[in-house]
C-alpha cells in the first residue's frame, strides 16, 4: 500500500475524484480499461461501467445504488496481460483479496482505486440502509493503491461471522433437527435454481463450474428438490473459506431466499474452529481450505 | 453416477431393516484396514459399501451429498491417523474439510448419526469392524434416510441385499 490516499470532504465529493483519477490513468495508458459504476437508467439503480477513453469518465458516479461488486469482470481480463483498474468498496475489496489469492487475477495486472464507504441504501425503499450494509464488516477497503477517503466512511462492525447473515444464524440454529430440515427443504423447493445467486458471487471463479459439467453430471437439468439441496450444499463447500459476505448471492435471487445463511454458518465455524480471521482480509495468508495447522481441533478419532 | 438408486426397498418386507451404509476408505489405511478385517474372518454388517479413494483428501464433499440423494442411510469417510499420511498431509486438508462439513449437513437438518468420519489405519482391522458396526446400530432406530434423497424409498428396487 502507498500514500495515495485522497481526502474528500463529503460522499458527494467522491464521484468528482473518481473521474479524475481514471481520466488521468487513461490520458498515461498505463491502464486500458477502468471499471466503475454509472448512473443506470431505471431510478434507483446504478448500473457498472467500463470506460476506455478519458472523456468517458465523465460518466463515473458514486451513489447509494452502486451494489455492484465489479470484481468479477477482471476474470475476463485474465490472461490478456492488459492493465485494468477498477473501483471498489470495502466490502469489494476482499473479494479482490480472494481472487489474487486463488490465482486468478495478478496483484500488478490491476490498480484498485478504493473507496471508503459511505453505506448504500435499500433500492425498493431508499431511506434505510441496504441489507448488506446493515452490519458493514470492513468498509475501509482492506487492499488498494488509491484511496479516496470519506468522512462519512460507515463504520465497521466487528462482530463474528463479518456480515448481516449471522443475526439470523441463531435463529436458525435454534431450531430442532427437524425443524431446521423443513426449513431448508423449504428453500429448496422454492430455488428456481437460476444460478444467479453462483454467478453474482465473486469468489465462484472457476471456468467450467462443476453444475454446468456434462460428464460426470452432477445435477439433472430438471428442477427437483434433492438436485436444489445438491445445489446448494456444494456451493456452499465450494465457496467455505473464501466467501466474503458480501451478500450479493441474497440479494439477487429472484426468489427471496436466505441463501447467504449457509455461507454464513460456516464463516462462523470457521472462526470457532479454526481462530483465523478470515483469509480475504489480507493478501499474506490463503484460503481457510487451502493449508492446515497439525493442532486443528480433533473430532474424528 | 448413474441414476439407478442404490437401497433397499425397506418398507416391503417384515424382516428387520438393515441400513445401507456407504464407506470412502483411503487406500492406504482404511481399505487396509477393511481388508484385514475380511481377513481376520470379523463379521461386520453385510449392508456395508466400501468405495476405494486414494486418499481421505480425495472424497469430494459432492460424493456424500450424492450418496445421500442416491438412498444411502448413512456414509463414512475413513482415512489414515493425522501425521500416517501416504501423501503427508492429505488427511489434515480432509479433516478441515469435514469439520466443516459435518456442521452443515447438522446446519440444514442432517442427523449427525447418520454421517460419520474417522481415522482408521492398515492395522486397525478390529477397529474397521466397530465403527461400521456402531454407524449401522445408530442408524437402525432412525429408519432409512429421506433428507436429501432424490427419490421416494416406496419406489425403489436397487441392489438387493
Ligand atoms: S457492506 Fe460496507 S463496504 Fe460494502 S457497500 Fe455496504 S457499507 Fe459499503
Ligand atoms: S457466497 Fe454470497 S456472500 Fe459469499 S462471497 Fe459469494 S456472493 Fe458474497
Ligand atoms: S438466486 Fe435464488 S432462485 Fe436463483 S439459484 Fe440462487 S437461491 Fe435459487
Amino acid at each position: 500500500m502507498n500514500e495515495n490516499i485522497i481526502q474528500v470532504p463529503d460522499k458527494s465529493g467522491i464521484s468528482k475524484i473518481m473521474r479524475e483519477i481514471a481520466g488521468d490513468l487513461l490520458r498515461q495508458q498505463t491502464i486500458s480499461l477502468v471499471i466503475g459504476w454509472e448512473k443506470g437508467i431505471l431510478p434507483n439503480k446504478s448500473a457498472p461501467a467500463f470506460i476506455t477513453q478519458s472523456q468517458d469518465a465523465e460518466k463515473l458516479i458514486f451513489d447509494e445504488y452502486c451494489y455492484h461488486n465489479l470484481t468479477k469482470y477482471l476474470l475476463q481480463r485474465k490472461g490478456s496481460g492488459l492493465k485494468t483498474a477498477i473501483f471498489v468498496k470495502g466490502c469489494d475489496s476482499r473479494s479482490l483479496v480472494g481472487l489474487i489469492q486463488d490465482n486468478q487475477i495478478a496483484r500488478e495486472d490491476i490498480c484498485i482505486i478504493g473507496i471508503s464507504c459511505p453505506g448504500l441504501m435499500e433500492e425498493r425503499n431508499i431511506v434505510i440502509p441496504a441489507k448488506k450494509c446493515e452490519i458493514c464488516y470492513t468498509s475501509v477497503p482492506v487492499e488498494y493503491d488509491f484511496l479516496i477517503d470519506c468522512p462519512e466512511t460507515k463504520t465497521a462492525n466487528d462482530e463474528p461471522g463479518g456480515s448481516y447473515a449471522h443475526r439470523e444464524l441463531p435463529r436458525v440454529e435454534n431450531m430442532t433437527l427437524d425443524q431446521r430440515n423443513i426449513y431448508w427443504q423449504k428453500m429448496f423447493e422454492n430455488c428456481i435454481r437460476c444460478y444467479a445467486c453462483r454467478n453474482t458471487c465473486p469468489v465462484c471463479s472457476c471456468k467450467e463450474c462443476c453444475f454446468d459439467q456434462a460428464n460426470p453430471t452432477w445435477l439433472g437439468k430438471g428442477n427437483s428438490t434433492s438436485d436444489n439441496g445438491f445445489y446448494h450444499l456444494v456451493r456452499a463447500m465450494h465457496v467455505a473459506g473464501r466467501c466474503v459476505g458480501c451478500g450479493e448471492c441474497e440479494r439477487v435471487c429472484p426468489m427471496n431466499l436466505p441463501v447467504m445463511l449457509l455461507n454464513n454458518k460456516l464463516s462462523l465455524s470457521i472462526e470457532e474452529l479454526f481462530d483465523e480471521p478470515p483469509a480475504s482480509l489480507s493478501l499474506d495468508v490463503t484460503a481457510t481450505l487451502n493449508h492446515f495447522k497439525p493442532d486443528d481441533p480433533e473430532e474424528f478419532m | 453416477m448413474t441414476n439407478q438408486p442404490l437401497a433397499d426397498n425397506p418398507n416391503t418386507s417384515g424382516q428387520e431393516w438393515d441400513p445401507k451404509i456407504l464407506v470412502f476408505a483411503c487406500q492406504y489405511c482404511t481399505y487396509a484396514g477393511a481388508d484385514l478385517a475380511g481377513l481376520s474372518r470379523l463379521q461386520y454388517p453385510t449392508t456395508t459399501r466400501v468405495i476405494r479413494v486414494p486418499c481421505s483428501g480425495r472424497t469430494n464433499p459432492q460424493f456424500v451429498i450424492r450418496a445421500f440423494q442416491k438412498g444411502f442411510d448413512g456414509v463414512l469417510v475413513a482415512g489414515c491417523h493425522p501425521g500416517d499420511c501416504h501423501f503427508a498431509t492429505g488427511n489434515y486438508f480432509t479433516r478441515r474439510r469435514y469439520l466443516l462439513m459435518t456442521r452443515l449437513m447438522e446446519f440444514v437438518g442432517m442427523d449427525p448419526r447418520r454421517f460419520r468420519v474417522c481415522w482408521i489405519s492398515g492395522s486397525e482391522g478390529p477397529k474397521f469392524q466397530q465403527v461400521v458396526t456402531e454407524l449401522t446400530d445408530a442408524i437402525r432406530p432412525l429408519g432409512p434416510n429421506q433428507k436429501l434423497r432424490d427419490i421416494e424409498p416406496s419406489v425403489i428396487g436397487g441392489i438387493s441385499r
